[in-house]
């Protein structure tokens, strides 16, 4: 009889508790959302997707504020627009991007997406918007594949791709004199082209190559087999949250060699998990060093945010402003944004817009940075060249 | 393969070897005892490397500290380890085993109970502490400052042996060789082997039944403890799922060595060790999982009750 009374009063409890839970709200989405669109001509919203959390978040961070940045300066100076920006977290994962992406083209309101950070989760994201005519602006994803395979008319990025960003590296490698390179990549859909694209430019030089895995922590094969090859330089194409233990454990293993990485490796993260031993490397990006963009943006996102602006701020900042403008100019439909995109010709603050018909900004505009660890921090050591 | 990688990878198999039998001995003494597979440990050693990150952090060490704090905080380091990761252990037993041992639970509650352990302490980490405290605890990697800089210690050929290798291996043989000889000789050990042979024939004999299990919890606890300093040493890095990787290598380590079997805990885990590095170093490191994990199953299918069978349990001269 107890045991009854208890199990029952136990299965009342506990679907209370569901009860409750199942009427909050999930977590995925951080909703900044301020009434939403609506009003008049200048009116819409706007989504960014990516890795606002987790271990490779301070790649992705940067280029959220920057666009919330340039939202901000816009809606102070058009004090008759109604503008929203809604962030979503989708920790650089497709799996999770890919619900997120379907909750976003279902609802009527976005009209435009800024995103995906990452190429994983770009790809995924792609087939969902392009179905519904969201128009996508990516700040950061860089794989080639994602303009030069499978083009769709939605999407756009404003940065250069990895087989020009490949190129640059493989330039700097020769460069710096090194006779012998070791290639590692995380053997992500990012990684391994970028990866791959550098192998081929280097042709001889390459000593070795190896793979690793995302969500690695221990490397010390990678490691031994490195020593073994005894390279003039490392490369690794793959994020920050793998490659910071393995810099860190190259450099307790004593491994000299000059370390190079791709643009996933650039986030304020890096330099802190690599540890000390870290000074020196090298991170290369299709992103411009924050002071070199034009007027005040670096000293408006110091002000605003107290740091110094991080990988693609900037980027994101013009990606933002290129569907702010087009909201000034009364595109606050899908197809109309989309049209405008499409045709958009204009200056950002880091390079002169004009997307081809790939989605692709043209190649002469194309930036690629070299930065390095200098006291713990990435700073802008040299622009490097594709040619 | 020339005879100097071959010397060289298996220096590097035996050190992460070691890593793995130390955390295998804590799965293998509980279940030696119990026959509780307890998945709630990789949390215990979990605990332990962030333990160490948090003496570092209070004595404000850094990389470029001086020696001599660099010693203290090594020594406190591991105290703390130790102190941290049988606390766990111990206070997993009270809260989630003993519980269901006093209800005579079936088997499979208890491992139920031990994955949601498990689950609750890596949620803890990764997220509830964030809540309150903020950084460093959250989802993302947290570098530990290097107490001990890399070094060669001697060479043997061309291969160089570093002073962190073999501060892991002597380590790690010590602590295992203290636990085999406790257990096999002392009187709490007998215990030990008593109520793993009988519980209830251990307690007519005047075996306090409760005591010996919250000793073995402890004894799997600290050796994981030492374990996760180790680690801290050779990988410098604390993350809220380290121990999950590191768990179930261990694991299958025991088994290999016949689980319930102390030096099966030991061979095992220095033989995963070896053939993880072998395999990562001759296809690709990449392949390293895979390996533990076929080796696993190919010694399993030959000799089912692992490498060296027999159990804690049995009657031995």
């Amino acid at each position: 009889m107890r045991r009854n009374t208890r199990l029952g009063l136990g299965a009342a409890a506990i679907s209370i508790a569901l009860a409750v839970s199942a009427c909050g709200t999930t977590d995925d989405g951080d909703d900044d959302k301020a009434g939403g669109g609506g009003g008049g001509d200048c009116s819409g919203t706007i989504g960014l997707m990516g890795a606002l959390s987790g271990s490779n978040a301070s790649v992705v961070t940067p280029s959220r504020d920057g666009a919330k940045l340039a939202v901000k300066q816009f809606l102070a100076e058009n004090e008759d627009c109604d503008i929203t920006l809604t962030e979503f977290d989708t920790e650089g994962d497709p799996a999770k991007a890919t619900p997120l992406a379907n909750q976003i083209a279902t609802n009527e309101d976005f009209i435009g997406i800024i995103g995906g950070a990452f190429s994983g989760e770009t790809r995924a994201m792609k087939p969902i918007f392009q179905e519904a005519g969201v128009v996508m602006i990516s700040q950061s994803a860089t794989a080639t594949d994602l303009t030069q395979v499978d083009q769709v008319d939605v999407f756009h990025r404003v940065v250069g791709y990895d087989d020009v960003q490949g190129a640059a590296i493989a330039n700097y490698l020769e460069g710096s004199g090194a006779t012998k390179v070791f290639v590692v990549d995380d053997s992500t859909t990012y990684g391994e082209p970028l990866a791959t694209k550098v192998k081929s430019d280097l042709g001889d030089l390459v000593v070795d190559s190896d793979k690793t895995q995302e969500g690695q922590t221990d490397f010390a094969a990678v490691v031994s087999k490195i020593e073994s090859a005894a390279p003039d330089a490392v490369f690794y194409a793959g994020y920050a949250a793998e490659a910071g233990p393995f810099l860190k454990q190259l450099r307790d293993a004593g491994v000299e060699a000059e370390f190079v990485g791709g643009d996933g490796l650039y986030g304020s993260d890096f330099p802190t998990a690599a540890g000390p031993n870290s000074e020196g490397a090298v991170v290369t990006c299709p992103c411009l060093p924050a002071d070199q963009a034009e007027g005040n943006f670096a000293e408006d996102f110091e002000a605003e945010y107290g740091t110094a602006p991080g990988a693609y701020a900037a980027e994101g900042y013009d990606a933002a402003n290129i569907f702010l403008q087009g909201f000034k100019e009364g595109n606050n439909t899908r197809e109309k944004m989309l049209d405008w995109v499409n045709n958009y010709t204009g200056s950002g603050i880091t390079k002169d817009y004009e997307f081809d018909e790939n989605g692709d900004v043209a190649l002469d505009k194309v930036v690629i940075w070299a930065y390095e660890i200098k006291d713990g921090a990435l700073t802008p050591k040299e622009e490097l060249s594709a040619e | 393969m020339d005879l100097n990688s071959l010397l060289d990878h298996t220096v590097d198999g035996l050190t992460k070897g070691s890593i793995y039998a130390l955390v295998a001995l804590g799965y293998t003494l509980v279940y030696g005892v119990l026959k509780l597979i307890n998945f709630a440990h990789s949390e215990v050693f979990m605990v332990g490397i962030w333990s160490v990150l948090g003496v570092y952090t209070a004595l404000g060490i850094t990389g470029a500290s001086g020696f001599g704090a660099l010693a203290v905080a090594l020594v406190l380091g591991s105290v703390a380890a130790v102190l941290a990761s049988a606390g766990t252990a111990l206070a997993i037993e009270r809260i989630a085993y003993r519980p269901l041992r006093k209800k005579n639970a079936p088997a499979l509650i208890y491992l139920i109970t031990s994955i949601g352990c498990s689950l609750v302490l890596v949620e803890t980490f990764g997220f509830v502490l964030r809540q309150f405290f903020g950084p460093p605890f959250g989802r993302a990697l947290v570098s530990i400052p290097t107490v001990i800089s890399y070094d060669t210690l001697f060479t043997i050929g061309d291969v160089k042996i570093s002073n962190i290798q073999v501060i892991i291996i002597v380590s790690a043989l010590v602590m295992m060789i203290a636990l085999d000889q406790f257990v096999n000789r002392s009187r709490l050990g007998r215990g030990v082997r008593a109520v793993a042979q009988d519980p209830d024939t251990a307690a007519l004999m005047g075996v306090n039944k409760d005591r010996i299990i919250m000793l073995v919890f402890v004894l799997g606890g600290a050796m994981a403890g030492v374990a996760a300093l180790l680690h801290t040493l050779r990988f410098g890095a604390a993350k809220f799922d380290i121990g999950f990787l590191i768990g179930v290598k261990a694991f299958t380590a025991a088994v290999l060595g016949g689980i319930g079997n102390l030096r099966g805990a030991l061979v095992g885990g220095l033989l995963l060790g070896v053939a993880e590095t072998f395999s990562s170093s001759l296809i690709s490191s990449n392949w390293e999982d895979v390996t533990a994990f076929v080796v696993l199953i190919i010694i399993l299918m030959f000799r089912p009750t692992g490498l060296l069978g027999e159990s804690l349990g049995k009657a031995r001269a």
